[in-house]
């Protein structure tokens, strides 16, 4: 995986409609708009990945389909913490985190078929 | 013969040939021009510097004085009169420490670098420029803000549940120290030191500071993870010794720092030299201009190198920095210097950073 630059990774933009979807604007232009349920499948915490092994215990599919952000804060300067309708808290995702799961098409071919 | 009278206009144009040497802009596009006042002949404006401790204070003063008396036809007396308001550098993300402007964390890889000797001094000398001026000792393992900075007035409980910081050399004090008895080891996992820290930070009526500096424990753990994720840090400083095994584990406190996206405000070399008391001939023990090396292949600020003195020492175990106690004495010059250099780079991040809050679409 190529390094991100430090413009891919620094949000100018942070913006939430409703419980459903959460914006990031990035320094170098881009913009990444994520849905709630997918966000949520790929939370990054130990509940959600082996702490032992790294693989993904809980994916998008496992989410169910309603979830909502309940709450969002920034977290010092490196990430974002949601809460979510489900009741979990647990993940906090850094920006390098977020840029790197964007949804937009371009961003996901990158990503070769998909490996997030 | 009377000349036409001075206008606020002319007098802002002549200005607009003084830069900042830091921010890259002249003083008026800044906002730094307050009160000003025309009387037939004299001019009088306040410069409104982002920090007491700058260190072109007077060479600003002297080049807006000059400027005004070069460029107005008719102004014959010109008073500056400097003045100083931190800028915040970013608005806080929780309601968490919304009273403070700037947080500097100082950190280092090993233990006993003379990461709380430069904490304190760098606090005493802010407070003593003039800043509202907080330092909280968060090092669990070796508290010894306590010993350095002795208080004045010690911390104490309230009825509320929050704590009243003590107050040393104008500095407002919190050590974790403050939470077991003087001789008792703390041992604690890490949610307690997680714990611990939230309440020092956000359980201490702090209010009003331009700076609260925070003395990291050494290394990278709990109490670094928390610092960052429960306020917004400004900027941290990383002190070294310029031998290569402590500036190598420096690196991996800087680079955890990075990780989590707080801007490195500069390096510190301590314990740089020795100068032999006897014969004045100078010693360096542990290599020297290491930390330099470091940080302009890293391109961080190199913010100045403290020898090995004596007399840092001897302060510090009597409870008075030697920044204040000889601030004319060759450490306590370094000490000053450092600290100028530093709050220039905070004021340098207050002008770049923007404030970052969700908003609602």
């Amino acid at each position: 995986m190529a390094p991100l630059t430090p413009e891919q990774t620094t949000p100018v933009g942070l913006r939430k409609k409703g419980g459903e979807r959460f914006t990031v604007a990035w320094a170098d232009g881009h913009e990444s708009v994520y849905g709630a349920r997918y966000l949520r499948g790929r939370c990054p915490c130990a509940q959600c990945v082996s702490e032992m092994t790294g693989q993904r215990l809980v994916f998008e599919e496992h989410v169910n389909p309603d979830v909502a952000v309940a709450a969002a804060r920034t977290v010092g300067q490196y990430a974002l913490h949601f809460d979510w309708s489900d009741g979990h808290t647990t993940g906090i995702y850094s920006y390098d985190y977020l840029r790197r799961i964007c949804p937009c098409d371009a961003c996901l071919s990158a990503l070769e078929g998909g490996s997030a | 013969m009377t000349s036409p009278a001075i206008t606020e206009a002319q007098v802002l144009d002549a200005l607009r040939s003084v830069m900042d040497p830091d921010l890259h802009r002249d003083i008026v596009a800044l906002g730094f021009i307050r009160n000003m006042k025309i009387e037939g002949s004299v001019v009088a404006f306040d410069v409104n510097l982002t920090t007491p401790a700058c260190p072109v204070k007077d060479r600003l003063r002297d080049q807006s004085r000059q400027a005004v008396l070069t460029n107005v036809p008719g102004a014959t007396d010109v008073r500056v009169n400097m003045t100083a308001e931190v800028r915040r550098a970013q608005a806080p993300d929780t309601s968490a420490l919304k009273t403070v402007k700037n947080i500097i964390a100082v950190g280092s890889g090993k233990g006993g670098v003379g990461k709380s000797t430069v904490a304190a001094n760098i606090a005493a000398s802010l407070a003593s420029s003039g800043a509202r001026v907080g330092l909280l000792d968060a090092d669990i393992y070796g508290p010894s803000i306590p010993i350095m900075m002795q208080t004045g007035t010690p911390a104490e409980p309230l009825a509320d549940n929050t704590i009243q910081p003590g107050i040393a050399h104008g500095v407002r004090l919190m050590s974790m120290g403050y939470l077991t008895p003087g001789d008792q080891p703390l041992i604690w996992r890490g949610p307690m030191a997680h714990k611990a820290l939230q309440q020092c930070l956000l359980g201490v009526n702090w209010g009003e500071l331009d700076y609260l500096v925070v003395d990291l424990p050494p290394g990278t753990g709990d109490v670094h993870l928390t610092l960052v994720q429960t306020v917004p840090v400004t900027g941290a400083v990383i002190v070294s010794t310029p031998q290569d095994v402590g500036l190598q584990i420096a690196m991996k406190t800087l680079r955890m720092l990075q990780q989590t996206k707080v801007p490195i405000l500069g390096i510190v070399e301590n314990m740089s030299y020795y100068v032999c008391p006897h014969c004045g001939e100078r010693d360096e023990l542990f290599g020297h201009g290491g930390a330099k090396a470091a940080a302009e292949s890293m391109k961080i600020p190199f913010l100045g190198e403290i020898p090995l003195d004596i007399a840092i020492r001897r302060y510090s175990d009597r409870g008075t920095p030697v920044s204040i106690a000889e601030p004319e004495s060759p450490s306590g010059l370094a000490f000053r210097e450092i600290t100028g250099r530093l709050a220039q780079q905070v004021s340098m991040r207050a002008f770049k950073n923007i404030a970052l809050s969700i908003v609602e679409e």
